[in-house]
């Protein structure tokens, strides 16, 4: 691999054998813009097949003692939703979208190391698919969930290919994360325009670097997990000695609590873009948030412990005191969110709303996650549904309500067409009432003692309302989705048949440079006869606006 | 349900076999007690954050077409706050590891020892000091489910294992779990000051019948206790 990405991005396309538009152009792209969007592209879709996973998991927990899955059925699927939905959706959507946004906000015309990023996408598509093939095997996919243990996930007790594929294809999507990791990270560094300081960074770049520090310093951590359990596959003897079983656990925990916020902080940051533009002002507090998301990334790396209260062999105290400690920072990032939007014009616009539902809901992961992180309570409630809907308020309440945001806010930059606003607002409250409905009645079921991964449960023990509850949440939530999905292929058709309004180029009056080029952007990301405003601060485009920059 | 408590353990947990592994054989929590105090302020704290926090957003939104600052930065009333929260977090950590580690008096007789083996797909309880070492075992299908039997008022002492792959035990009404590992004891002490049954079960995924592995646990008097150790079934 040569090292020579200026010079590659600033040819363009010319002299390439093949047509840009063709599939193998698009598969073959060095435009970073079509990699995020075949990266995010491709997370979408596999967020789509992960919520079906679920839907299904839902409906054979509506009642008590259903028997609509069989057990090893439901196994695999409680697996592949979790480890789909981690590794191969919410991960890489989230650098997805800092390879297509990061260079255009930093006023660069190309991302650093696009071969690299490239091979990254690939591996990341070859590993999710990998990991689906074990569906196709006589023995099923893997089904020992996300975090897959030693010894259950070793070969004696959890024979066939379904849990090598998944192996291998964990192995494979998490390099290709890495890789994308580093070229965004090289970027921000590396390819700033002139006048583009480090305090100048959008609030999404400053999030985006924290990741890929993260994702640089953790994710090798989960490769050796799965090499480690690959071994103890080949021979399971390795994991007769506890060494290695509880090893496996502090390995893989070492990767588990920082990719948490890998899949929150380009949300989160995505949100707090969101909230100042639609507030009509400039980010409150920028310079502590920016500070706030690298401690939170330097802490992160030092909780991981906190997963393993209940296995007698952590330093519960010392665990806890770093998890909880991580409430001055998401404090602060609170601060600036809530600071933005008191004493705003509020435009209550689709990506506004997700945005404000992000911080309420987003929240009660937060809070929930300090009770988690508190040994006493952990005894109770790891491992049981309380933890299931605790996750599921970080990373669907929240992450999923910024990726929402994300993608309704960036969609007419991207496509130059805005999504309809009536189907919009449509999903949003959908969603709300989906979620909430859901993963609310979880907390309960975990306090009252149902365990996470139980195929059905005895109506002995009375958790049958709160769980059609949830399912009946979980029915909302596909027809939420469902509107999402009939929303953008509604008006990329549109668009395609040129029936679509032109959105124009800034039509949220947008703060940040990826609003001073044209929609869509052009190979090089600005053209050649329209010079890039000025940079004078985290804003530009609201510099120029209003006359001046003031941070 | 009320009225139990869990002691300190004596420490250690050395194998039989003499591969010395160390469990944290210190938890010292007094737990349903400790478990209600810590999870009530937590709880509370959490809802007034919450509150706090809808209310700057109701505002928000009531007050959404009136500007009112231009200011993007409040350095000082910032500083206060990250002081404010470095002293929370300190707080909360402190004060709930100290309550986690609160020592409970010491017990007055030898804890009652029972070995605890968790395997696929159910509970084997060892008594290896009783008269003839009682063991109960079951399948844990359908009503096969063994009991564990300890009086009221002591110590028992727990050497939880695993025969295969990793276990939890966990009894929700007691809100406490433990993880169970092949090569590996944990142990931890619990005192019933009632006589009771509580539902146990394996909370972490063991395989296929990990949701069918649940077990009692029966706390009845000393006399009945002993009644039951030297062969009697009145108790399970």
């Amino acid at each position: 691999m040569t090292l020579a990405p200026d010079t590659d991005a600033q040819r363009g396309d010319a002299g390439r054998p093949v047509t840009p538009g063709s599939w193998l152009g698009w598969v073959s792209t060095t435009d970073h813009k079509r990699i995020g969007l075949l990266t995010i592209g491709t997370s979408l879709v596999l967020l789509l097949v992960d919520g079906v996973f679920a839907l299904l998991m839902r409906a054979q927990l509506a009642q008590p003692e259903e028997t609509f899955l069989a057990a090893h059925l439901y196994n695999q699927l409680f697996t592949m939703h979790g480890s789909g939905m981690i590794y191969t959706v919410m991960t890489p959507f989230a650098i997805g979208l800092g390879v297509y946004l990061v260079p255009l906000q930093i006023g660069a015309p190309g991302i650093a190391l696009p071969r690299l990023t490239l091979l990254g996408y690939w591996l990341y598509v070859l590993g999710a698919l990998t990991m689906l093939a074990g569906f196709a095997t006589p023995t099923g996919a893997h089904a020992d969930g996300w975090f897959s243990y030693p010894p259950m996930a070793d070969s004696v007790h959890s024979p066939g290919t379904g849990p090598d594929l998944w192996i291998v294809g964990v192995s494979l999507a998490v390099t290709g994360s890495i890789l994308m990791g580093w070229a965004v990270l090289w970027t921000v560094l590396r390819r700033r325009t002139r006048g583009m300081t480090m305090l100048r960074l959008p609030v999404f770049c400053w999030s985006m670097i924290a990741t890929c520090l993260m994702v640089i310093g953790s994710f090798p951590a989960l490769l050796a997990a799965m090499v480690l359990l690959g071994v103890g596959r080949a021979d399971p003897d390795v994991f007769a000695s506890n060494v290695w079983n509880i090893g496996y656990q502090h390995i893989f925990w070492f990767y588990g609590h920082p990719v948490v916020y890998v899949m929150f902080f380009p949300y989160l940051a995505a949100v707090a873009e969101v909230l100042a533009v639609f507030s009509g002002r400039r980010f409150f507090g920028y310079r502590g948030t920016a500070l706030s998301l690298l401690v939170f990334a330097a802490l992160s790396m030092s909780v991981w412990g906190h997963h393993m209260f209940a296995t007698g062999q952590a330093a519960n105290d010392y665990y806890s005191l770093t998890s909880i400690a991580l409430l001055v920072p998401a404090g602060v990032e609170y601060f600036g969110m809530l600071g933005t939007i008191l004493g705003g014009r509020l435009r209550l616009r689709v990506p506004m709303l997700f945005a404000l539902a992000f911080v309420p809901q987003f929240l009660i992961g937060g809070l929930t996650g300090i009770m988690v992180g508190t040994p006493v309570i952990d005894y109770h409630v790891t491992d049981s549904y309380f933890v299931v809907a605790h996750l599921h308020y970080v990373l669907f309440a929240g992450s999923a309500f910024g990726l929402f945001a994300a993608v309704h806010y960036w969609f007419p930059k991207v496509t130059g067409t805005l999504l309809d606003e009536r189907m919009g607002r449509l999903h949003f409250w959908l969603l709300v009432v989906g979620t909430n409905l859901t993963f609310l009645p979880m907390f309960a079921l975990g306090y009252l003692g149902m365990p996470r991964r139980v195929v059905t449960y005895a109506t002995f023990d009375g958790f049958g309302l709160l769980n059609l509850l949830a399912s009946i949440g979980a029915a909302f939530l596909a027809a939420g989705m469902t509107v999402f999905v009939v929303n953008v292929l509604w008006t990329l058709r549109r668009r395609h048949l040129g029936r679509a309004e032109p959105a124009g180029d800034d039509p949220w009056e947008g703060h940040t440079l990826e609003w001073a080029t044209t929609s869509p952007p052009p190979r090089l990301n600005f053209p050649a006869d329209r010079p890039l405003p000025p940079v004078t601060s985290f804003a530009p485009l609201l510099d120029r606006r209003t006359g001046g920059g003031t941070a | 349900m009320s009225g139990w408590s869990r002691s300190r353990t004596s420490d250690g947990s050395d194998r039989d076999d003499g591969q010395a592994q160390r469990g944290d054989g210190g938890r010292t929590v007094r737990q349903r007690h400790v478990f209600g105090t810590v999870f009530t302020l937590e709880a509370v704290i959490a809802g007034g954050v919450f509150l706090v926090v809808l209310a700057v957003l109701a505002w928000s939104l009531l007050r959404r077409h009136a500007r009112t600052t231009e200011r993007s930065e409040r350095p000082r009333v910032e500083a206060f706050y990250v002081g404010a929260l470095a002293a929370f977090a300190v707080f909360l950590v402190t004060w709930t590891a100290w309550q986690n580690h609160e020592e409970h008096p010491a017990a007055p007789r030898e804890p009652l020892r029972v070995d605890v083996t968790g395997f696929q797909w159910c509970w084997d309880f060892r008594y290896p000091r009783s008269a003839d070492h009682r063991r109960v075992t079951g399948t844990c299908k359908g009503k096969d489910m063994p009991t564990l039997v300890v009086p009221t008022g002591r110590t028992v002492q727990l050497r939880l294992t695993s025969r295969d792959v990793i276990h939890s035990l966990w009894v929700p009404g007691l809100r406490y779990k433990m993880d169970a590992f092949p090569d590996h004891v944990n142990t931890f002490t619990l005192t019933l000051d009632r006589a009771g049954r509580w539902r146990g079960r394996c909370a972490e995924f063991c395989g296929q019948r990990h949701w069918t592995m649940d077990f009692w646990i029966k706390a009845v008097s000393p006399r009945e206790y002993d009644r039951w150790a030297h062969g009697g079934t009145a108790a399970a």
